[in-house]
C-alpha cells in the first residue's frame, strides 16, 4: 500500500462519510417540512410518541438536571466560601446550568435514550420488513413514522429542557442548604435578580435544535440500514456518535449566534 | 382453474430487477388474470421474491413495465401510486407484523388508515377475519407473544382484511410444521374465493402444498421465466423445471 492509501484515504473516506450523513439526514428534514406544510401525519402515532418521548423520558432528564444542579455548587463552592461572594452563587449556577451544561447533558441523555431507541427501532422495522408493509399498504412511511418522531422530540425536548432547568435549580439549592450552609433562599433570590432570561431562551432554542438534529439523525440512520442485525448494531451506534457531535455543533453555532 | 376468458388483472412486460447490484430479474413477462391463484416457484435466490415485491412497486425495476389493470404503475404520480396499492395484499416471508400493536391492532389497521370505515367496523371486520383464521382469542395479544404458525395467521388475515383484488403471499408456509402449512395454504385458498374476482400470488417452495391451491405454475430460474402454465403442462417444461416439480432442485443445483 502506498503513503497516500494510509493518509489521503481515510480522510476522503471519513469526508464522503460525513457528506453522506448530513446529506441523508438533510433530505429526511425536507420531506418532513414537505410532510408538514399542509400538515399530513398519523395523529394516533404521535401522541404514542409524544408518550414515549417525552413522558417515559422525563425520570431520567430530572435526575440529570437534579445532579448538573449540584455539581455546580460542589465545583463553585470553594471559590464562594473562600472570597464570601455568596451573592454570586445563584448567578453562577444559572448562567453555566440555562445556557450550557444543562442543555448539553440533557441533549446527550436524550440522545442516548431516545435518539439510539430510535434508530434501532426503524432499523428493526427495517429489517423485519416492517417499512415494506407500510408501502404496501399505500402508507408513506415518512409521514406515518418519521414526521411523529421528529414533532415529539422536537416538542418534548424542548419542555424537559424547562423541566429540567427547574429540578437544577432544585438541586442547587438543595446543595446550597445541606452541604455548603448557604440558606436556599438566598440562591433562588439571586438568581432571579440575576436576569438571566437571555441564557433561559438560549438554552430553550439549543433543545429545539437538538430536538430537530436528533430526530433527523437517528431517523436517517435508522431507515438506512442494511445487512440484518448487525447493521441495526452498527446504525444505532453511528447514530449516537453523529448525535453527539451535532450536540456540541449545534451548542457551539447558537452559542456564537447569541453573541452577535 | 386457469380461464383465459378472465380478464387479466396485472402484467409484467420485460421485466428486469438489479438488486444490490446484481441482476436479479432479467426480462420476464408475465400475467396474472382474475380468480386465479399462481405459483411462482424456482430454486432460492432465482428472485421469486423479488419478483413479488415489484409487483406493487416496493422495488422498483431497472427495465420494464408493471402494468395494473391497465395503467403502468410507473407513469402514476406519489397519490396514484398509494391509490393502486390499495388494490394489494401482502403477505410478507418475515410476516411484518407491527410489534408495537396487538393482533387486532395489526389486523384493523389497513381498514382504519384506508379510511373504508368506521373505527367500530373496521374493529368488527378484524375481529370477523381474526375469527376466520382462528384467532379470535388470540386478539389482544402482541405479536411477541404468538408462535410462527399464529404470526403467519395473523399477516394472513392482515393481508386479506380489505379483500385487496390481488393478494400476494411471500413463502407463507417458511419455516412452519407440515401441519400448519398446510392450514395455511387452505386459508389461502378459502380467502382466495371468497373475494370476487380476487388474483392471488403464491411465491413458495412447498410444491406438494401448492399443487391443490394453485391453477397455475410459473417457474423462475436464473432470473428468467422458464416454464408458465399447467401442471399438466410440465412435459413441454426444460428439465430444470421438472426437477423443482420433482424436488430435486435446490438452488439451481440439481440433485
Amino acid at each position: 500500500m502506498s503513503i497516500a492509501d494510509w493518509t489521503v484515504a481515510p480522510v476522503g473516506r471519513a469526508t464522503n462519510y460525513v457528506l453522506e450523513t448530513v446529506g441523508g439526514a438533510s433530505m429526511i428534514l425536507w420531506r418532513i417540512m414537505r410532510a408538514l406544510v399542509p400538515p399530513r401525519f398519523d395523529g394516533h402515532e404521535t401522541w404514542r410518541q409524544l408518550d414515549r418521548v417525552g413522558v417515559r423520558s422525563a425520570p431520567i432528564v430530572i435526575v440529570t438536571a437534579l445532579f448538573v444542579g449540584a455539581i455546580m455548587v460542589i465545583q463553585t463552592a470553594f471559590y464562594v466560601n473562600k472570597t464570601g461572594a455568596t451573592s454570586l452563587l445563584g448567578y453562577g449556577v444559572g448562567f453555566t446550568v440555562f445556557a450550557e451544561i444543562g442543555p448539553i447533558l440533557i441533549g446527550l441523555m436524550f440522545s442516548g435514550r431516545v435518539g439510539a431507541n430510535n434508530t434501532a427501532e426503524l432499523g428493526t422495522m427495517v429489517v423485519t420488513e416492517q417499512v415494506d408493509a407500510l408501502r404496501a399498504l399505500a402508507i408513506d412511511p415518512m409521514r406515518y413514522l418519521v414526521v411523529p418522531r421528529f414533532i415529539a422530540m422536537m416538542l418534548m425536548l424542548t419542555l424537559l429542557m424547562v423541566l429540567g432547568d427547574l429540578f437544577a435549580i432544585i438541586g442547587a439549592a438543595a446543595t446550597a442548604q445541606g452541604l455548603i450552609g448557604l440558606d436556599w433562599r438566598v440562591l433562588i433570590a439571586n438568581l432571579i435578580e440575576s436576569h438571566l432570561l437571555d441564557e433561559l431562551t438560549m438554552g430553550i432554542v439549543k433543545a429545539a435544535c437538538f430536538g430537530v438534529s436528533i430526530s433527523c439523525i437517528s431517523c436517517y440512520f435508522g431507515l438506512s440500514v442494511s445487512g440484518g442485525a448487525a447493521g441495526v448494531g452498527r446504525a444505532t451506534n453511528n447514530s449516537v456518535v453523529a448525535n453527539a457531535t451535532a450536540i456540541f455543533l449545534i451548542d457551539f453555532l447558537v452559542g456564537w449566534l447569541y453573541t452577535l | 382453474m386457469t380461464d383465459l376468458s378472465h380478464r387479466v388483472r396485472l402484467r409484467c412486460e420485460g421485466l428486469s430487477v438489479d438488486y444490490r447490484g446484481r441482476a436479479v430479474l432479467d426480462a420476464v413477462d408475465v400475467e396474472i388474470r382474475a380468480n386465479e391463484v399462481v405459483g411462482i416457484v424456482g430454486p432460492g435466490g432465482a428472485g421469486k421474491s423479488i419478483l413479488l415485491k415489484t409487483l406493487p412497486r416496493l422495488i422498483v425495476p431497472t427495465r420494464g413495465r408493471v402494468i395494473l389493470d391497465g395503467t403502468d404503475l410507473a407513469t402514476l404520480p406519489r397519490v396514484g401510486l398509494a391509490a393502486a396499492r390499495e388494490s394489494f395484499g401482502y403477505l410478507f416471508q418475515n410476516y411484518a407484523l407491527f410489534d408495537f400493536m396487538t393482533v387486532l391492532d395489526n389486523v384493523a389497521f389497513p381498514l382504519r388508515q384506508g379510511g373504508q370505515c368506521d373505527d367500530a367496523e373496521a374493529i368488527r371486520r378484524a375481529e370477523a377475519r381474526l375469527a376466520d383464521v382462528g384467532l379470535a382469542r388470540a386478539a389482544p395479544q402482541f405479536p411477541r407473544e404468538l408462535s410462527g404458525g399464529m404470526k403467519k395467521r395473523v399477516a394472513l388475515a392482515r393481508a386479506t382484511v380489505a379483500d385487496p383484488q390481488i393478494a400476494l403471499y411471500d413463502d407463507p408456509s417458511a419455516g412452519l410444521d407440515p401441519v400448519t402449512s398446510s392450514r395455511i395454504f387452505k386459508l389461502i385458498r378459502q380467502m382466495h374465493e371468497r373475494i370476487p374476482d380476487c388474483a392471488s400470488v403464491i411465491v413458495s417452495h412447498d410444491i406438494d402444498r401448492m399443487r391443490p391451491v394453485c391453477d397455475r405454475f410459473i417457474a423462475i430460474v436464473d432470473g428468467r421465466v422458464a416454464f408458465d402454465g399447467r401442471e399438466a403442462d410440465l412435459g413441454r417444461a426444460p428439465p430444470t423445471v421438472r426437477a423443482i416439480f420433482e424436488g430435486g432442485l435446490v438452488a439451481g443445483v440439481a440433485l
